[in-house]
């Protein structure tokens, strides 16, 4: 920083030369855009939940009603709950499967590991409503899954297994939609990790379940801790995932928010105030676990 | 002795991993299968071959305006999201300034935004400024979204590129622009590449956002959605959904072995 201010005070020949594009001009554009179309958005939103702005025409006195409503709502509240007990399961179990696949590849001295890595994460990197469709479409009460079951005669065909519509049916797509990505982040902290320890520890007589306890994991936890977050967050505000697959009882918070700003009984006050609560959730977990989420863990292939 | 596996934990975990792929590309297949099955249902016994269901969709016109929507929404947006990105990712990795720290956890909070927020966000902000909903409206929100993801590919690549090189080219008397110009974006290319290729994606497949802010000309996946309603078309949206998802699997294929291939071209002079 001193380096440029001082350049700015003494602008010599070849420095101004050097500057002729300076930060702001730089940084101008990208921040403005952001600024424009993703902070004063969400002020809006801010706005709506305390009334300051609404559908009704008129004079509003800025109230905190909407807020003392919802935090005292078992409905909203028990919905959001149940968002974040089913985000939380898959979170678990998606990370519990990719942390193997990951072990493996970066441990096992493949030596078609890229390859290998290549093959998992290309799912994730084609069209996620395709991918949920799909599920739609095999879930379905005469979908392929209930027809082989019903012409194999493992189930009568009248009563076809309830598979779509189903509270299960969304952690199951979920699950199957995140499982390339978890592996990612794991996979990059298992890679880093220095081979000589281990070989240090057996020498010592550290059986392999040993030194995968006391080494492998402890140095592996902020992957694990990564991957964990980057399901767990995107998925409690998922809405498009139980609106294909979930029906009413995969119904999620997501949902709710949809719907309150939807065509049918709009209350944007609301849903201004579940939305902001929900972004206000995300930006205190994404602050408290920041340094696990640093881009360095995040990119890679 | 191995000290990560054992030879049986070794095969045990090859298992698994053939397991999850196989989870992981089964639906896929099926839906492969069924876009050449002669029936209008998905379900067993299959009933015979056809192309029916591609002929179909190829002659549907609401789909292939769709799917051109989608491509000029996806090719603007993420022309405007890489130009952005790299204007900011030269200032974060080659400008030291205050508050640096805010400005690039700023660019990249949208990662992090649950996007059924961030779409309600531009409906009311659209709503309040009295603008209609359109093709516009879509590519402003999506370069929002791709806007992180570009710079988080272009960064790295500017942190790799020797400094002495723009050095040499200012010492030569060369401008900013003209330093930019011939010395960094020859060599941030596969970098501006990859990030143009993620932030298309991004954009052609998006839905939560779209949803909220698209008008009457719909984008691919707000045509998927709600053709997913009729029975009717299902067949027909299957052929798509595997073509699509074929021609993705290929880009990704081709892209990455794009990718090392120019690794290797840039590593080979300094090693």
């Amino acid at each position: 920083m001193a380096q440029a201010v001082g350049a700015q005070e003494r602008p010599g020949r070849r420095l101004r030369a050097r500057l002729d594009v300076t930060t702001p001009s730089l940084l101008g554009l990208p921040v403005a855009w952001l600024v424009a179309f993703f902070l004063v958005p969400i002020a809006i939103v801010a706005a709506y939940s305390l009334d300051a702005l609404s559908l009704d025409p008129g004079k509003h006195p800025l109230t905190l009603q909407a807020w003392h409503d919802f935090v005292h709502s078992s409905v909203y509240l028990g919905l959001f709950w149940k968002s974040v007990k089913m985000s939380l399961i898959v979170s678990a179990i998606v990370v519990v499967l990719a942390y193997p696949l990951a072990y493996y590849l970066a441990l096992s001295g493949t030596k078609r590991k890229y390859v290998l890595l290549l093959m998992l994460i290309a799912p994730f990197l084609t069209s996620y409503l395709l991918r949920v469709l799909a599920w739609k479409v095999l879930l379905g009460d005469n979908g392929p899954i209930n027809t082989l079951l019903s012409t194999t005669g493992v189930r009568s065909a009248d009563h076809p297994l309830t598979l779509i519509d189903t509270r299960f049916a969304v952690m199951l797509v979920l699950g199957y939609v995140w499982l390339p990505f978890v592996a990612l982040p794991i996979f990059v902290s298992l890679e880093s990790l220095d081979r000589r320890l281990l070989e240090a520890a057996s020498d010592l007589g550290a059986s392999r379940l040993q030194s995968f306890r006391r080494i492998t994991l402890p140095l592996s936890f902020p992957g694990v801790l990564a991957a964990f977050l980057f399901v767990f967050i995107p998925t409690m505000g998922e809405f498009v995932t139980p609106s294909l697959v979930g029906g009413a009882s995969g119904y999620m918070y997501g949902n709710q928010i949809v719907d309150l700003f939807g065509t049918g009984f709009p209350d944007w006050q609301t849903g201004s105030v579940l939305a902001i609560f929900l972004l206000a959730v995300v930006a205190v977990l994404t602050a408290v676990f920041a340094r696990f989420l640093q881009p360095g863990e995040a990119k890679a292939i | 002795m191995d000290v990560a596996l054992s030879k049986n934990g070794a095969r045990l975990l090859r298992t698994f991993f053939a397991l999850v792929i196989l989870f992981l590309y089964a639906p896929i297949v099926i839906l492969l299968i069924f876009s050449f099955n002669d029936s209008a249902l998905p379900s067993f016994p299959l009933t015979g071959f056809t192309l029916h269901w591609y002929h179909q969709f190829l002659t549907n016109a609401d789909l292939r305006g769709a799917l051109e929507t989608s491509a000029i929404v996806a090719a603007l947006s993420s022309a405007a999201a890489v130009l952005l990105g790299i204007l900011a990712s030269i200032a974060l990795v080659r400008r030291r300034f205050r508050g640096k720290s805010g400005v690039s956890a700023l660019l990249l909070s949208p990662l992090v935004i649950p996007l059924v927020v961030f779409g309600i966000s531009l409906l009311l902000l659209f709503h309040a400024l009295g603008i209609g909903r359109s093709i516009l409206t879509v590519v402003i929100g999506h370069i929002v979204i791709s806007l992180p993801y570009t710079i988080l590919v272009l960064m790295p690549r500017l942190q790799q590129i020797d400094l002495s090189l723009e050095e040499a080219a200012y010492d030569l008397g060369a401008s900013r622009l003209r330093t930019f110009r011939s010395i960094t974006l020859p060599l941030i290319l596969p970098a501006v590449v990859s990030a143009y290729l993620i932030a298309f994606t991004t954009s052609f497949d998006e839905y939560a956002v779209a949803s909220f802010v698209v008008g009457s000309r719909v984008t691919f996946p707000i045509y998927l959605y709600s053709a997913l309603r009729f029975p009717s078309q299902l067949p027909q949206v299957i052929a798509v959904a595997v073509v699509v998802i074929t021609i993705s699997l290929t880009v990704v294929v081709l892209a990455e072995i794009g990718r090392r291939a120019a690794e290797r071209r840039l590593e080979a002079p300094s090693t």
